[in-house]
């Protein structure tokens, strides 16, 4: 046991609300519904026609898979789709060419095995974002999907908060150390201990990406865990009284917030939350202690912290020593690792897995692995619980299935959102994009010697790409029907949130990656030792030299 | 006027269409190109009565030559992904699909491209 | 005339409505029940409560439920208008009204109300619905139903999941 149990409750709901999809899928096709009053109803179970044909959006509920999850999404990619599947930012999986008449028996094939594709669309609250090192991490206070899951019962199905301004998205995270990019949430929740060894939650309100970014401003210091729920419901219940719904562009919680202010937005969630029945919303010990016992209990084994397998198969493959050098955290448990499975070979699609890749990775979670995987935000997989004597054979057998790129968080490990070649919003394409920058650093002696280097692509102002929060940021526009690309540096998404700055005039999308290799170039050049990132130069020279790495010859032309 | 084609999705499986003159096909290559306003608006009226067979028919613009969309979007869409040429309508492809991919665009000279001129 | 539908007991049933809704620019009739919309009620509604008319407000969703709270014991009804099927602030409004001014009359949702809106609804309090869909008793019945349990306290005290959890 790995994720979270579903009981017979948990599944009747799933298998409830496929029954009602497939009735309404019967009288669209039967012309019972027309089109407008049929959308909003498919976008409500993650149904969105794109490009080339629907996409289907699947719930991963904080980015946590057991094999058998992992292998019906391969299932479903291999029989309904065209055998691959895309990992969002947001850890959902989106496959690109479903049919609408397969829909309905795509949720039964996802509910059979506890997954959904409900509220993955819609502006009501959405899949919640957790630390992918969730229950591994010796960083974390609380692990994270207890209350993940505690937010994920609440939230389907809300009645009040089910048609509120615009989308709405949380991330939980228990540690310090920020892999949610929780103030880019609308509510981003970090949990804590006060003084007293009293578990809580940090409250941060209206963050987010999109046209107008905004690092969220904290609210509350400290919120008793036990009060999570009702806390989220009044601030929940604020926004959707007071949220603009005149202007989609400032709908968001965001420009509510930044319009009230931080402190006086805080003070009417108080207002509310004091005036709440809150023991009828707040889940009570015993219900939060199910949740807890759900998840199961990871048999650790007492290992030593050193393992001869390990250490013989780094000195002995230079390959495996580069791997463990990116691709591995350290574990809470002496003997054991966490292994980042990145989906960022140089030259494919970032976030991308064909259905033998997600069986193979299955197969190895089942294995070595205490059968649980996380979806990170970055786009990549993570076996959270690994042993250090199992490395060698799990890095074999990645090796083979072609998902052991040594490159994470690495100049080439690039979020990329579907863009133009996939999506009905965009304005341009990201994946190629993605690409070519890769491409120019796929040796990876020279991708490990920049060292950390977060590049991250939309395809259009909605940001899916992350761009606002990329070391380097990439945004495509369209200038008269052409691509162009927006560059801006300095922004992160981890503990040390910041927003990216536009460097300069767009560039059209063969200068890009050039672009890109100007400014790491630069930076090579500028940085004061090896040790200081990308992002740390930029912080401390600010824009001036990387302008003149790309722009140079501008004056000259 | 400039040339126009007739497009939209399927309804069932949503691949893309366009409309040749008597039926529903799924190559541009075999779209009917309107040279005149009055047939193809014509022609949108009746798709969009089509409401359980099609989603949100539309006119789109083609070149001159009359072997591409021109908008960057409508080419993928008569394409298929670029990280994937084995799938969507490229797939296939022949003289017709080429002929769309290596259509220019509009106006890449915008000036800018100049002004990004690398070191050696 | 539109269709009227209350929930009563538990059951969506069809209604007469004996209520006249007053426009903007309506004049009040000379007697029977009526729905106002908030100026019109503020200017006229205590002289229709004096003569023992039943009197109902229609509410828009960015006129707060909390202005009527003096007035509340004595409505008949409050019909909070859904301009808009994806407008959900009556939501709240609704909620309020029942959880937090303890207010009993019927809660009628009027405007875009469609079947599919019908479980969230009824589940923030609505009593009476005006469905714009062309949709009967019937259909909110099956809409309504289609869910053998529900997550999250509410207003209308259905038992969630982790209360039926704790009865198991």
């Amino acid at each position: 046991m790995s994720v979270y149990a579903y009981d017979q409750i948990d599944r009747d709901m799933l298998a409830d609300r496929a029954a009602e999809f497939r009735g309404q899928v019967t009288r669209r096709l039967a012309g019972d519904l027309s089109e407008d009053q049929f959308k909003p109803l498919r976008l409500m179970n993650g149904l969105y026609l794109q490009l080339h044909a629907y996409m289907l959006r699947v719930a991963i509920p904080y980015g946590a898979l057991d094999g058998r999850q992992l292998r019906a999404l391969a299932e479903i990619s291999r029989e309904f789709d065209k055998g691959y599947g895309h990992f969002t930012t947001r850890t959902n999986i989106q496959f690109h060419w479903i049919r609408l008449k397969d829909a309905p028996d795509i949720l039964d094939r996802l509910a059979a095995v506890d997954l959904h594709a409900i509220q993955t669309s819609g502006n009501c609250i959405r899949n919640v974002t957790a630390d992918p090192y969730a229950g591994a991490t010796a960083e974390e206070v609380d692990d994270p999907r207890v209350w993940s899951e505690a937010i994920r019962q609440w939230s389907t199905f809300h009645p009040e908060f089910t048609y509120l301004p615009r989308k709405f998205k949380i991330a939980v995270t228990g540690s310090a150390k920020d892999r949610t990019a929780a103030r880019s949430h609308d509510i981003g929740l970090k949990l804590t201990r006060n003084r007293d060894g009293q578990l809580g939650f940090e409250v941060m309100v209206g963050g987010g990406m999109g046209r107008t970014p905004y690092l969220g401003p904290t609210i509350r210091e400290f919120l008793p865990a036990r009060s999570l729920l009702s806390y989220l419901t009044a601030i929940l219940r604020v926004y959707n009284r007071l949220g603009r719904r005149d202007n989609i562009y400032k709908a968001r919680i965001k420009i509510l917030v930044a319009a009230t202010g931080a402190e006086d937005f805080g003070r009417q969630v108080e207002a509310e939350w004091a005036a709440l029945d809150q023991a009828a919303i707040d889940l009570p010990d015993l219900e939060l202690a199910r949740i807890r016992t759900a998840f199961g209990v990871v048999p650790f084994e007492a290992l030593p912290a050193r393992s001869t397998a390990f250490e013989a198969a780094r000195a002995a493959d230079p390959a495996f020593a580069r791997f463990a050098r990116n691709n591995l955290a350290p574990h809470k448990r002496p003997g054991y690792a966490i292994v980042n499975i990145s989906l960022k070979a140089p030259g494919e699609t970032p976030g991308d897995a064909t259905a033998e890749q997600m069986e193979a990775v299955a197969g190895l979670a089942e294995r070595y692995g205490q059968d649980d995987i996380r979806v990170t935000h970055a786009q990549n997989l993570v076996l959270p619980h690994v042993k250090l004597d199992d490395l060698p054979v799990v890095f074999a057998e990645l090796q083979r299935h072609g998902l052991a790129t040594p490159n994470l968080d690495l100049v080439t490990d690039i979020i990329a959102c579907p863009g133009l070649d996939y999506c009905a919003l965009a304005n341009a394409r990201a994946i190629p994009i993605a690409q070519d920058i890769a491409r120019r650093f796929e040796t990876p002696d020279r991708a490990e010697a920049i060292g950390e280097l977060k590049i991250k692509i939309s395809g259009c102002i909605n940001a899916c790409g992350h761009h606002h929060v990329g070391h380097i940021g990439i945004l495509g526009v369209d200038k008269k029907g052409e691509e162009f690309y927006q560059l801006s540096l300095g922004g992160s998404g981890a503990e040390d949130a910041s927003l990216a700055a536009i460097l300069g005039p767009a560039l059209p999308a063969d200068q890009v990656a050039p672009a890109v290799e100007a400014l790491v170039d630069a930076y090579l050049g500028l940085r004061s030792d090896a040790s200081e990132r990308f992002l740390d130069t930029y912080r401390r020279l600010g824009p001036a030299p990387f302008k003149e790495a790309v722009y140079a010859d501008a004056d000259q032309a | 006027m400039t040339l126009q084609a007739l497009t939209a999705n399927r309804l069932l499986d949503g691949e893309v269409v366009f409309w040749s003159g008597d039926a529903w096909v799924e190559q541009f290559a075999d779209a009917r190109l309107y040279d005149a306003e009055a047939p193809a608006e014509a022609a949108l009226a009746s798709a969009k009565g089509l409401a359980t067979v099609l989603i949100d028919p539309y006119l789109i613009a083609v070149t001159d030559d009359g072997a591409a969309p021109v908008s960057f979007r409508e080419r993928i869409r008569a394409l298929g992904p670029s990280d994937h040429l084995d799938l969507g309508k490229q797939a296939q492809g022949g003289a017709a699909i080429a002929a769309i991919q290596h259509a220019h665009g509009a106006a890449r000279s915008t000036g800018r491209l100049s002004l990004i001129r690398r070191k050696p | 005339m539109p269709t009227l539908i209350r929930l009563e007991d538990g059951a969506f049933v069809e209604a007469a409505d004996p209520f006249t809704a007053v426009a903007d620019d309506m004049p009040v009739p000379a007697e029977g029940a009526v729905v106002l919309p908030l100026a019109r009620f503020e200017a006229e509604g205590a002289g229709l409560l004096d003569e023992g008319r039943p009197v109902g407000v229609l509410l828009q969703p960015d006129e707060a439920v909390e202005g009527l709270a003096y007035d509340l014991p004595r409505l008949a009804l409050v019909a909070l208008a859904f301009p808009k099927f994806r407008d959900g602030r009556a939501y709240s409004s609704a909620a309020l009204l029942r959880s937090r001014l303890g207010f009993a009359g019927e809660i009628r949702a009027v405007g875009d109300v469609l079947r599919e809106q019908a479980r969230d609804m009824a589940r923030c309090g609505f009593d009476a619905f005006v469905p714009s869909d062309g949709s009967g008793a019937a259909d909110w019945t099956a809409a309504a139903g289609r869910y053998r349990h529900v997550y999250q306290t509410a207003a209308d005290h259905r038992a969630p999941a982790f209360v039926e959890r704790e009865s198991e």
